[in-house]
């Protein structure tokens, strides 16, 4: 059992564009923590995680396994054991013989070879499969193989490359707690990586958002969807993703607004301290907020936000209501750009998240009410969250 | 109480279906298709049915056209050291083919998965050099074989072969591990193999189509060769059966059933081998084509 430390690590393919693929990244997952990597394609998760395996050289920076620096360890003796998108098993052996592989290299004893891959087996529901080939098995059968292969080798750390990524909805959400389960029950450290940040905010205990290389935040699943570092992240971490709209601050008879468009919001005055609202005031900033903060309000209130409905989808238990607030496009940012430039691409649409009874319908006008509780502001230079250090 | 006789005209029995047009003409054309089939293996299959047949008679009974006698088949093994020529055919063969899948299969795994400056160059000129004819690279080679004594002994038709036959297996190996996923060996590198250990333990049991198509194609053609044999091999106790049966039909004997029966000892093991392989050979053959 053991931690993995990375201290200031990058990594820079040669003959490249000279762009690393992961920049200064420092981060420690505790022994026995499960730390998620996420963020999109091309974020330098899988790089990351490829380092600490000794599947890629590191260009900067040093990953220490257990206290001790890996970087110039050769895999086989980092003792950590590593799960792959496409299970990555032996097709010519059984589920039994890919299982003990690691440990037969290794000169263990047969009799102790079987009681583990025995044990394992046990563990991941696999007794009856231990003599099928994998192309006998299903794929979350595989997947499952592909664990005990890890397992059986006790090692120091798990290191899982989106494993779940080829199984289908309902099997990975099955396989999403069975990951979670056995690693509580070994207590291994893990790092897991994923670009779905569903898996990401119900299986780690701590998760690391990267974009670009770069380290954005790392925090619990619900402190980063209640405290986005940026903007960024607060778009990435959701489903909708969280609503970020260019508004100008002002006052009004010592009343914080916050408009956009021809719409006008009110701003509870604790903001003023909490976001540093106070020097913000004439400026623009980027208000952004969750879509299950939108409520359907049929009053006749002033700090409504007015809206016509472009798209509805019911999904049963809520309604997704996709809302065009004002005639302005230069209003609605998307904080996934479509480049690594900072160019913004924009929309013109907010979502709310409904109750399945609301009225809604496709193309007619709806009046929202916002829950002022837990709206969030960011730099729109630089994308960073107002939110003050000690709030 | 009256009984009434079935008839064919009043049975009960259901009648058949009638077949479409469609099935008709596909019917049909199923018959065509076997019968120009079983043409074609007729007249594959009729040298061998001849070799055959003709090996099992005395020339008298070859001219008479019936009788049947193992006579040609002992008379072959007087005039001709045929076990002798067999092994030594079988050494050839087995030396060679050794050497081509060796060099093949590790050059093919670097070629396929380990990146280095220049790869593509280098397998292109190794391929390049499946288009060189063996006659066109005869005599030097030969003066190179007889400079250096191998002209005496095994080694040099054996390194003939192997250099003859190791562009195709090298590019048959390189195009096979090109599929191998490369999750697959870094999953045996965290297990704790070398690059050794991946090919040898992962990559080549994964391999046998590929080995089989080798195999399988390399023998034929060096069972079959003459060449190489005729030139490289100068010690008469180590010729291969071809050049035995090039003996013997240049004047030891006349006799057509003897030279039959010798055809068919040359004949047979590489028959032998491509039946048994066949499988894997056409697993080998097309493999990338549905890609």
């Amino acid at each position: 059992m053991a931690d993995v430390v990375f201290e200031r690590v990058s990594k820079i393919y040669p003959g490249g564009s000279g762009v690393p693929a992961v920049n200064d990244l420092s981060l420690s997952v505790a022994d026995g923590e499960f730390m998620v990597l996420v963020g999109p394609s091309g974020c330098g998760k899988t790089t990351a995680l490829r380092m600490v395996a000794g599947l890629e050289e590191i260009t900067d920076g040093t990953i220490a396994i257990g206290g001790t620096v890996m970087n110039n360890v050769l895999p086989k003796d980092r003792d950590i054991a590593m799960v792959f998108q496409n299970y990555a098993l032996y097709p010519q052996m059984s589920v039994a013989q890919n299982m003990g592989f690691a440990l037969k290299i290794r000169g263990v004893a047969k009799s102790e070879i079987a009681q583990r891959v025995q044990e394992a087996a046990r563990i991941l529901r696999l007794e009856e499969y231990l003599d099928r080939r994998p192309k006998a098995l299903s794929g979350g059968q595989r997947q499952r193989v592909a664990m005990g292969r890890a397992i059986v080798r006790e090692p120091q750390a798990f290191l899982m490359d989106e494993p779940l990524s080829n199984l289908d909805a309902q099997l990975r959400v099955e396989m999403r707690t069975e990951i979670a389960r056995i690693q509580r029950l070994l207590g291994v450290a893990t790092v897991y990586v994923t670009h779905d940040q569903t898996e990401a905010m119900t299986m780690g205990d701590r998760v690391a958002v990267l974009r670009g290389g770069l380290l954005q935040q790392v925090d619990t699943p619900q402190d980063l969807y209640d405290y986005p570092a940026n903007e960024f992240v607060a778009g990435f971490i959701g489903s909708p993703p969280m609503n970020l709209i260019l508004a100008n601050v002002d006052e009004e008879h010592g009343v914080l607004h916050a408009r956009f468009g021809d719409q006008s919001l009110l701003v509870p005055e604790r903001y003023r301290q909490t976001h540093g609202l106070q020097q913000w005031i004439g400026r623009q900033v980027v208000l952004g907020f969750r879509p299950e903060d939108l409520m359907a309000d049929s009053s006749m209130s002033e700090d409504l936000i007015k809206a016509r409905v472009d798209l509805r989808e019911a999904l049963g238990s809520e309604i997704l209501a996709y809302l065009a607030i004002t005639s302005n496009t230069d209003v609605v940012l998307d904080a996934l750009p479509a480049t690594d430039a900072e160019t913004v691409r924009k929309r013109s649409r907010v979502v709310a998240r409904l109750s399945a009874r609301a009225e809604v319908v496709e193309g007619g006008l709806i009046t929202l009410s916002l829950k002022t509780d837990n709206l969030h502001f960011f730099d729109p230079a630089g994308g960073t969250s107002l939110r003050t250090p000690t709030s | 109480m009256s009984t009434t006789l079935i008839t064919p005209s009043t049975s009960i029995a259901p009648s058949r279906p009638k077949l479409t047009p469609r099935q008709v003409r596909r019917r049909v054309g199923r018959g065509v298709l076997l019968f120009v089939m079983i043409l074609v293996a007729g007249v594959m299959l009729y040298p061998f049915v001849v070799m055959l047949v003709t090996s099992f008679k005395t020339e008298s009974q070859y001219l008479i056209g019936h009788g049947s006698s193992l006579q040609s088949w002992k008379d072959l093994n007087q005039t001709l050291p045929v076990g002798q020529e067999l092994l030594n055919s079988t050494i050839i063969c087995s030396a060679s083919i050794f050497i081509v899948l060796v060099v093949g299969g590790s050059a093919g795994f670097a070629f396929a998965k380990l990146q280095f400056r220049g790869s593509n160059v280098v397998f292109l000129t190794v391929v390049s050099a499946m288009m060189v004819p063996l006659q066109a690279i005869l005599m030097p080679e030969f003066v190179n074989m007889a400079k250096l004594g191998f002209t005496t002994s095994y080694f040099g038709a054996v390194i003939v072969y192997a250099a003859l036959g190791t562009p195709f297996s090298i590019f048959l190996f390189t195009t096979y591990f090109r599929r191998i996923p490369d999750e697959l060996i870094e999953a045996g590198i965290v297990d704790g193999l070398g690059y050794t250990g991946v090919l040898t333990r992962l990559i080549m049991p994964m391999a046998l189509p590929a080995i089989a198509t080798v195999t399988v194609l390399q023998f034929i053609q060096i069972w079959d060769d003459l060449l190489v044999g005729l030139l490289f091999l100068q010690n008469p106790s180590q010729r291969p059966i071809t050049v035995g049966l090039a003996a013997l039909a240049a004047g030891r004997t006349t006799s057509i059933p003897e030279l039959l029966a010798g055809s068919l000892v040359s004949a047979l093991p590489a028959m032998l081998v491509y039946l048994g392989f066949q499988r894997f050979l056409i697993q080998g053959l097309t493999m990338g084509i549905d890609r």
